[in-house]
């Protein structure tokens, strides 16, 4: 610090003309903000535009294309098999309604606070070094507690 | 404005629907609890993601491609400091773009450089490596920065072909479908309802811990049924057709069976030896196809996943 | 039917002094009965222009500048559901003989006086708010998570514009989307704040930016806080949106900050919040817990959902 205005001061000695405070010395809290708007923003770090040519346009437009059907596809068979479902639980009421009653309104109890198990993962896409917990007893998180 | 409570279930609720019309069907019906079964529909959830064919694999391939072509230049000056030691090692780890000189010939077209990178191409980033791994061997194996090495998707039950083991087909849902000494048939467990009434998910359930032993783990998704499978007097699938004067003549002889769905979690699934079954297996929808009967499976194939 | 109803309101004066002068005073209205139907159309004029045509591209053309690819890698949670959660979800909201519940909504004037017209209409019936109306569930309203927003406000940052870049950056490094400032709104000289003010930064997660923040949540970083138990069951818009927050210290759980720690000398706290397709919370919380996300506390569901 003290090194640094003795140099300031000499450089003011020598050039009488110079005004500005010298660029090199920025506050280093001022820096760490300009590194970070400078991650933020776009400037300078954007790779050319795609220049594609007419044959490969028309790959990529073809290959869009077919991945658009499949995943139509997929949605229409989904949308199909969910309302085959919605339909069999609305055939298994109806005519559970007309067997038994008691049964009928136990099975169309809302059930308060509903939440999926915490056991039920998402699947990954190698499996884990355990594949499947054998081990597991019922009565052991009993004793516990 | 609340005239229509009908979602939820409290008794007031219920007594408010029409039952008038099914009174007399319910008295006749209901004496023959033993006629009511409720079967399980027990599934195994994919433990990985489900197997892409060539097309997905390429296609994800192509667009990964496309946007680490498209991605902003890696902001190396946040991570590493200038002047810091990290810098130089990222640095010298990296493989320098090409810069454009005077009076060269680039036969690949004029380099386009800005902040280190080559703006034509994707911008590779090489990690520096940390140089621990040459001290020993032995270190190297719990080392952080060992390399990956992912467990296989085909496990030993896959190569074994083994119907009775949870472990196979991990990217596939599995169910579970017994057969049963009685007719040799292969179905879904089902489970008869006894004199006290219990809700069908409570039957289903504990007629499960009596079939497969206490020590398994499973969530009941709902206690409402997905399915309804209907047996005539002599146990054979009636198809559902939308006429139901054809069933209506002799409904006090049919047998009923309604689907519950669970899924298993943890736990060992060990067939009792009291039980009348022959065998057990966890099959995906394409197996189970093959094994049941045609009109069983158009009655369920729509409850089981294609993944 | 205004026409009817000005008549019956003014009776009085037509009656008293019937002339020509006075009919056209009688007709006139204080405010536009008819809504302005010029300048509905909006033109944009850069479609008009022949200049720059790559800027009238879609956004999902190869050739605009705007193109960026999405479907990069397999998306396990859209799998996931779609396998597994989307039926079960089905069959757990399932009711049978279940009809639409209207919900208690705002009612309309009934145009006795001249100053109900364009006065917003009146308070629910009892309540102050309105509540939902919820429909029937069918495999058409399957419900799910649709959209994260993340939102973090810096109190600091009225005195150091720094911090809200700070925040800014913290949450395009953790989603890999870049956030929009937030600015203040009010006015409060006490805490001197003034409207304007960049006071921190919020992005929306959609698609897979959306589900790799959520699996990251879920099993990265949820399960390292010693202090987190679950998320409120009283949290909740009452239309299935549910929202909680993590502090500072939190957030640092992350692993793009947890990798960089000498980088984050601070963090900075911020609010999560799940925009769902479910039509009251409580099935929210089921779709969300399916995700995950563990819950805590007792749950209220309102009365006439039971």
């Amino acid at each position: 610090m003290f090194s640094m205005l003795q140099r300031s001061q000499v450089a003011s000695l020598v050039s009488r003309g110079k005004r500005t405070k010298s660029k090199d010395v920025v506050n280093p809290a001022t820096q760490r903000i300009i590194t970070q708007l400078s991650v933020l923003s776009a400037a300078r770090k954007q790779p050319r535009l795609l220049k594609l040519c007419k044959e490969d346009y028309i790959k990529h437009l073809v290959i869009s294309k077919a991945w658009s059907l499949l995943n139509k596809q997929k949605q229409t068979s989904q949308r199909e098999m969910l309302q085959k479902q919605y339909d069999s639980i609305y055939k298994a009421n109806e005519d559970l309604k007309k067997v038994n009653k008691f049964l009928f309104e136990e099975a169309n109890k809302r059930e308060q606070s509903k939440r999926f198990s915490l056991e039920m993962r998402v699947p990954t896409e190698y499996p884990p070094n355990k594949v499947w917990y054998y081990d597991y007893d019922p009565n052991a998180s009993k004793n516990k507690k | 404005m609340f005239k229509n409570l009908r979602i939820g279930s409290s008794c007031n609720s219920i007594n408010k629907r029409n039952f008038s019309s099914c009174l007399v069907l319910k008295n006749e019906v209901s004496n023959s609890n033993s006629l009511i079964n409720a079967g399980i529909l027990l599934s195994r959830n994919p433990i990985v993601t489900a197997d892409m064919n060539d097309f997905e694999k390429k296609y994800y391939k192509y667009q990964e491609e496309l946007s680490r072509r498209l991605m902003w230049t890696f902001p190396q000056f946040f991570y590493f400091r200038k002047g810091t030691l990290a810098e130089r090692r990222f640095l010298d780890a990296q493989r320098g773009p090409v810069s454009k000189q005077p009076g060269v010939w680039f036969p690949k077209g004029v380099p386009d450089i800005m902040h280190n990178r080559e703006r034509r191409y994707k911008q590779e980033i090489i990690i520096p490596r940390e140089e621990t791994s040459s001290t020993s061997g032995q270190e190297d194996s719990n080392s952080i920065s060992r390399p990956i090495q992912p467990n296989s998707r085909i496990t030993k039950s896959d190569e074994l072909n083994d119907f009775k083991s949870l472990e196979r087909k991990l990217s596939r849902t599995l169910y579970l479908v017994i057969n049963t000494n009685e007719n040799n048939i292969w179905k879904f467990p089902s489970f008869q309802l006894e004199k006290d009434l219990k809700p069908l998910h409570i039957v289903a359930e504990e007629g499960l811990r009596k079939l497969g032993g206490d020590l398994i783990k499973t969530w009941t998704v709902s206690n409402t049924p997905t399915a309804v499978l209907k047996y005539s007097k002599d146990k054979k699938l009636i198809i559902d057709t939308n006429s139901n004067d054809a069933n209506n003549d002799d409904e006090t002889n049919i047998s009923r069976e309604y689907l519950i769905k669970s899924h298993i979690l943890a736990g060992k699934f060990q067939l009792q030896p009291s039980q009348n079954i022959k065998e057990f297996r966890w099959l995906t929808k394409e197996e189970i196809e093959k094994l049941v009967t045609p009109n069983y499976f158009q009655q369920i194939g729509h409850l089981l996943s294609n993944v | 039917m205004f026409v009817g109803l000005q008549s019956s309101v003014y009776g009085g004066i037509t009656v008293s002094c019937r002339s020509f002068s006075s009919s056209s005073i009688q007709y006139r209205v204080g405010c536009a009965m008819v809504k302005p139907v010029h300048h509905r159309i909006k033109i944009i004029k850069q479609l008009l222009s022949p200049k720059y045509p790559e800027l009238k591209l879609e956004p999902n053309d190869i050739r605009s500048p705007k193109f960026k690819p999405t479907t990069t890698h397999q998306d396990r949670v859209v799998e996931h559901y779609d396998n597994t959660l989307a039926s079960d979800l089905l069959l757990i909201n399932y009711m049978h003989d279940q009809e639409d519940v209207v919900g208690n909504k705002r009612r309309e004037w009934d145009y006795s006086s001249p100053y109900h017209i364009n006065r917003p209409d009146r308070h629910p019936r009892g309540e102050k708010v309105p509540s939902p109306t919820v429909k029937a569930r069918t495999w058409k309203n399957i419900p799910n998570i649709e959209r994260i927003t993340l939102s973090s406000f810096v109190k600091e940052a009225k005195e150091n514009t720094g911090f809200s870049i700070s925040a800014m950056l913290q949450l395009q490094q953790i989603t890999g989307v870049k956030p929009r400032p937030i600015y203040a709104k009010t006015n409060v000289p006490t805490w001197k704040l003034r409207p304007g003010m960049q006071m921190g930064a919020k992005v929306e997660l959609k698609g897979r930016e959306m589900t790799q923040f959520l699996s990251t949540l879920t099993e990265l970083v949820l399960p390292k806080i010693r202090e987190f138990k679950g998320i409120s069951n009283r949290a909740g818009d009452r239309y299935g949106n549910i929202s909680f927050g993590l502090t500072p210290n939190e957030v640092r759980f992350f692993p793009e900050i947890e990798a960089n720690q000498d980088l984050w000398p601070k963090t900075f706290g911020m609010d999560i919040l799940f925009h769902t397709s479910a039509q009251i919370d409580a099935e929210a919380r089921t779709v969300l817990s399916a995700y995950g996300l563990p819950f805590i506390g007792s749950e209220r569901i309102p009365k006439y959902l039971l």
